[in-house]
């Protein structure tokens, strides 16, 4: 079998889900004839015709509500925002009303509609284009908030948020687009939501993280374990709802827990995995939680993105610090 | 590099001291080669190699304790580590994609909980590990007593005054019946008695082949307790109070499967040899029958233990209080002896006698141990 990319999986789940369910519907900005901007949906217009992928016109708001009405009528939406920082102006669409369907309507109608975009640094992008903002969604009631970070995650966990009856934001990685390649079965086998994906075992230090921080992070175990620190590493891919069950169990074991993300310190998700940890797994830690985030700043352009973005040395730097605590 | 972890050594040992590196840092091995000597809490054992290639890093020096599954010899890896090519690849109309064909493994990937603890760690509140530290208390050899199965403060306090060790309290089994009664009688003597030990020698040779060692050796108590009745008495340390007796009740100790059984032989100063016999091997069979009487079990004032039908020379047998002596008869060998000015061989009867000192003198212990040496020898 041959293997494919992160982006490629995503078109093999799309084209695979289309298929299977006349319903599914891809729209965004060049979609269509272009294949998307990181060619995401390409072929998909050829297999399917425009009644089911649609290129509408350059405004997200729109492409919200538009998202919005076609999945309260029954069909299923996959929106493609370009980059997360242009998924700004749909935000009314999708907080306002995809979020709050089910209920407002007492459950007579859901939204089950997948948000889908391109997210992160680290492709010498400007402005606008290496947002890490998935903090502001998981904040929302009513929203399930997914990040895949491996060709098997993205085909598997994108069919899930497909078929999940609720919205769904799904935040893809662009620096792990192409980083890699895995053989990725087009089977139709969805992976679970909710649930963490434990990626390496390890004795001595819980690492958390999700999205392209996972290659960074597992480049830190591999260092840390000939510096004798074996280190596990968790990859939570559905960061609302969050599965501490998987964090805590973990923890419990390796008494310490190190969060990397790229988004910004204040108020990111390591915050509430910090907290919930700090809570519920007080008597199994060996060391304070911390986290190697981004800075609170706007991603800098090109010549300091790297600075920006968690390096493999910040990790091992917090993780030998906190294994002084003994 | 590959890391070999410190397999743990016996049964749920935490650590191991290192005693000897058999080699060094960038020695080539063979699979299944000894590398290290490690000491553990039962035994010394070689650690072979869990595969063949170079060592570049040894992970800890002589004396020092490696804990179960902590880093122990780092190997060279035999993979040659290629980082991915990377290309600046088109397929998106902003920025630059890192591109590759570097391959994922992801194998190993475990959807939600990975391999659950296998040892559970201590929980415990930071200040409480903090303390610990303080102290210098290992916080895996302490037994819980807070709510939730945590580590309190009194137990790091205790720990730190020699508290007692951790053992895996499911793995334990209780003693019960004779077991339990034998541990409870032994540490009470050890707590109360103050034992003094005399050893000497009985020469058989002269002694007729087919003589009953058991009952010559009860007859033998007898005539020691006659010579010096001190040593056949009761004795309450806490009263300061003892009881002489004339009468000689010679508890017999007896080995069991389920532990140690002590029936005894009542006034065996009036019995003769075959009703000494006959008494003796009823309780042989009672015992293995468990159908010997509790009254059997209580009132020796003094005691015979026989090992040497099993092995062994010389003893400290320990005292049943409240009685104040006990006599151990090893196990008779052939020796070359001074005998009448010659060497010979001889058949040598190696005793030791356990006395009270609260309760008897050494003289009267030696004037004892004497008599029953010349009863014993026939003379």
């Amino acid at each position: 079998m041959a293997e494919i990319t992160l982006v490629e999986a995503i078109t093999q789940a799309l084209a695979y889900e289309m298929q299977a369910d006349p319903n599914v519907i891809v729209l965004g900005e060049d979609v269509g004839k272009d294949g998307g901007v990181f060619r995401a949906t390409l072929g998909l217009l050829d297999k399917f015709g425009p009644d089911r992928v649609r290129d509408t016109p350059l405004a997200e708001s729109m492409i919200g509500g538009l998202a919005v009405g076609m999945a309260v009528q029954g069909l299923k939406p996959v929106a493609e925002f370009q980059f997360m920082g242009f998924i700004y102006p749909a935000v009314d669409q999708i907080i306002n009303h995809a979020a709050r369907m089910r209920n407002r309507t007492r459950g007579r109608l859901s939204c089950p509609v997948v948000f889908r975009t391109p997210y992160g640094a680290g492709i010498h992008a400007p402005e606008h284009h290496s947002e890490s903002t998935e903090a502001i969604f998981a904040h929302t009631p009513g929203l399930r908030v997914v990040i895949p970070s491996s060709p098997r995650r993205a085909y598997g966990l994108l069919l899930a948020a497909i078929r999940d009856p609720d919205p769904v934001i799904f935040l893809e990685p662009s620096r792990l687009y192409r980083w890699a390649k895995q053989e990725v079965p087009d089977d139709g086998k969805a992976l679970p939501l909710d649930t963490c994906f434990t990626l390496r075992v390890g004795t001595d230090v819980t690492l958390v993280t999700w999205g392209a921080m996972v290659k960074e992070t597992l480049e830190a175990a591999s260092k840390l374990a000939e510096e004798g620190v074996n280190a596990e590493v968790i990859d939570v891919a559905t960061i609302k709802p969050l599965d501490m069950d998987t964090i805590l169990a973990s923890v419990e074991k390796t008494g310490r827990c190190v969060i990397v993300h790229e988004a910004p310190r204040t108020c990111g998700m390591g915050a509430e995995i910090a907290a919930e940890v700090s809570e519920k797994a007080l008597l199994s830690l060996q060391a304070p939680v911390k986290r190697v985030t981004g800075y609170d700043t706007v991603v800098p352009y090109a010549r300091l993105e790297k600075s920006y973005i968690p390096s493999v040395e910040r990790i091992r730097e917090v993780v030998h610090l906190i294994m002084e605590f003994a | 590099m590959n890391i070999f972890n410190l397999p743990d050594l016996g049964e749920g040992l935490a650590d191991a001291e290192i005693r000897e590196w058999y080699v060094k840092e960038g020695d080539t091995v063979k699979v299944d080669q000894p590398l290290v000597s490690m000491e553990t809490a039962k035994a010394v054992v070689d650690v072979p190699s869990p595969q063949a290639g170079r060592i570049i890093k040894l992970y800890g020096t002589v004396n020092q304790i490696i804990k179960t599954g902590a880093p122990l010899i780092g190997f060279e890896s035999e993979s040659v580590q290629s980082s991915p090519i990377v290309k600046k690849a088109g397929g998106s109309v902003v920025g630059a994609l890192e591109e590759s064909e570097h391959s994922l493994n992801e194998d190993e990937v475990v959807v939600g909980v990975a391999v659950p603890a296998a040892v559970k760690t201590p929980r415990v509140l930071p200040a409480i590990r903090a303390l610990a530290k303080q102290l210098h208390v290992d916080l895996e050899m302490i037994i819980p007593t807070g709510p939730q199965g945590q580590i309190t403060a009194e137990d790091v306090q205790r720990a730190s005054q020699g508290g007692k060790q951790h053992m895996g309290e499911s793995q334990m089994e209780e003693l019960r019946g004779v077991r339990r009664a034998m541990a409870q009688i032994m540490a009470q003597s050890h707590s109360e008695v103050t034992p003094v030990t005399i050893v000497e020698d009985a020469d058989l040779t002269d002694l007729s082949a087919d003589i009953d060692m058991t009952v010559h050796l009860l007859q033998a108590v007898v005539a020691g307790v006659k010579a010096e009745p001190a040593l056949n008495a009761w004795f309450d340390g806490k009263s300061l109070k003892r009881r002489v007796f004339s009468e000689v009740h010679i508890g017999l100790a007896v080995d069991t499967p389920e532990g140690l059984f002590v029936p005894v032989i009542k006034g065996a100063e009036a019995l003769s040899a075959s009703k000494l016999r006959a008494k003796v091997n009823a309780f042989k069979k009672e015992v293995t029958s468990r159908t010997v009487a509790p009254i059997d079990l209580h009132g020796a004032t003094i005691s015979l233990s026989n090992f040497g039908t099993i092995t062994g020379r010389y003893a400290s047998p320990i005292i049943v209080p409240p009685a104040v002596a006990i006599l151990g008869c090893g196990r008779a060998r052939e020796v070359p002896a001074v005998h009448k000015g010659k060497v010979a061989i001889r058949r040598i009867l190696p005793l030791s006698l356990t006395f009270d000192h609260r309760a008897a003198t050494g003289g009267e212990a030696a004037r004892f141990l004497a008599a029953v040496i010349q009863y014993l020898e026939g003379l």
